[in-house]
């Protein structure tokens, strides 16, 4: 079975579009770029924590040797993915909040 | 009046010269390369021996060929050069691009045949973000490598060409009073014409002309030309044949965009919208009854365009030769006629009432009553 892995990033921040913006750039460049586990990401805003927001990025299986998780750990090792997280703390206040989970159930699948 | 749809009698083109054993090899190769764990599947065999008896005259029964590895495979087809092989590398990919899901373990493969031919190519890596679920990343990738990238290449090769400029040809359309007058004028033109052809097209069907609001983009546009010049039908399926034809006419490889994106819309529903198409699975278009011989047949006459014309029909300026007859625009742009073998398997012509869809149909038959 091909289980996926999801990374959460909560960040407070006052102007989500910088994020917004990081993002788009991000899906691009992976877009057109050799293939690895990073599947995609959403953006989530906090109803009742005014500035506070959720970046849930899924990872998947790409090769049925290597894990979701696996891949994501690869891709955590990547420079661009540096360089991005670097960028991340100079649009947000304070430190982001990083949660790791595996996929155990998906409506749509 | 003489019925647009009359195709008179025109050069018939032999498959290229193949032998079985050269063509067998190959087909194992593909079969090992698509097949899922339980094997391949029927989808994938019929579609597979239909697009090789269509481009080499020869049977292959795709369900009992032996396995060939990655390795034999690329010294069966060393000798061959990129373009074959990055061709044979579409075929797998079209026999993924059928499957849904697709799985992992069959994408990951095709991949490794590819780099084994020597093949780096966009479409698998599109292939393998759908078997990741990664949607929405395989429709960018697709956009910007299959379309934009190609787009923009064909406009600095001809940057002198008559043809719309687009960055991206499903960019939304323009309100365009200059080209909606160049339409409304292909109604003056006598019958049998190109233009007149591809007015009645539109007339008949209600369809708004370019240049007015509502209308085709004008890019997209141009493969109403192609409905015309190939005798294709408007609904899904015969969407699915116009634009195997396109993409397989293309020069450049990059055309198989086409046919990827139309599976995408219309049998899979891997993309839910381009802009101008909507995805529709209601009916599986591409595995109903005889579309493979109709997809197939679409390549072969692709293949012929393209050896003979050797110009993507996107590129044409159809405007030029909208006042000649249909059947002199045919042998110009080398379209051969149809396989008897497409025919039988309900390939219809454009103005067939069985090549409209249904909403299609009700509009013709409103205007011939004279409601509209």
């Amino acid at each position: 079975m091909n289980r996926n892995f999801t990374q959460t990033i909560s960040v407070q921040c006052d102007d989500p579009s910088q994020i917004i913006a990081m993002l788009t750039q991000w899906d691009l460049s992976q877009a057109t770029s050799d293939i690895m586990g990073y599947m995609g990401t959403r953006l989530l805003a906090d109803r009742e924590k005014l500035g506070q927001y959720v970046i849930v990025a899924d990872f998947g299986v790409v090769d049925p040797n290597v894990s979701a998780a696996d891949e994501a750990a690869r891709n955590n090792t990547r420079p661009e993915t540096r360089a991005w997280a670097a960028k991340l703390l100079e649009v947000i206040d304070g430190e982001p909040e990083y949660h790791h989970y595996d996929e155990i159930y998906r409506t749509d699948r | 009046m003489v019925p647009c749809w009359f195709v008179s009698s025109q050069p018939t083109h032999d498959v290229d010269q193949h032998d079985i054993h050269t063509v067998t090899l190959v087909a194992r190769g593909i079969a090992t390369a698509v097949a899922p764990e339980d094997g391949i599947t029927e989808v994938q065999a019929e579609l597979l021996e239909a697009i090789a008896s269509a481009l080499t005259g020869l049977s292959v029964d795709y369900r009992s060929l032996e396995p060939l590895s990655a390795e034999e495979f690329a010294d069966a087809l060393a000798a061959r050069d990129l373009d074959f092989r990055q061709r044979i590398v579409h075929h797998m990919v079209l026999a993924e691009l059928v499957l849904r899901p697709l799985p992992v373990v069959v994408a990951h493969r095709v991949a490794k045949y590819a780099e084994a031919l020597g093949v780096k190519d966009d479409f698998v890596r599109v292939a393998r973000r759908y078997a990741q679920g990664a949607y929405g990343l395989a429709w960018m990738d697709l956009q910007r490598n299959g379309f934009v990238g190609h787009v923009l290449d064909a406009n600095e090769e001809a940057a002198s060409a008559k043809t719309a400029k687009v960055r991206d040809p499903f960019e939304p359309a323009k309100e365009d009073v200059e080209l909606a007058a160049k339409w409304t004028a292909f109604a003056a033109l006598p019958e049998q014409t190109l233009g007149r052809c591809v007015w009645e097209m539109y007339d008949g069907r209600g369809f708004d002309l370019p240049g007015v609001a509502g209308g085709a983009p004008a890019y997209l546009a141009q493969h109403d030309f192609v409905h015309v010049l190939a005798d294709y039908g408007t609904n899904l399926k015969g969407e699915l044949e116009v634009f195997a034809l396109i993409g397989r006419a293309d020069p450049d490889p990059k055309g198989f965009a086409w046919l990827a994106t139309l599976l995408g819309l219309f049998e899979t529903g891997y993309i839910s919208t381009t802009g101008f198409f909507d995805r529709d699975t209601r009916e599986r278009n591409a595995r109903a009854r005889g579309m493979n011989q109709r997809i197939a047949d679409a390549i072969r006459r692709g293949k012929i365009v393209c050896d003979e014309y050797g110009t993507d029909l996107f590129e044409v300026d159809y405007y030029e030769l909208a006042a000649r007859p249909v059947d002199e625009v045919r042998e110009i742009l080398r379209v051969p006629v149809k396989a008897e073998i497409a025919l039988e398997s309900g390939s219809v012509g454009l103005f067939d009432l069985e090549g409209m869809s249904e909403t299609q149909q009700k509009v013709y038959a409103q205007r011939r009553e004279g409601k509209v």
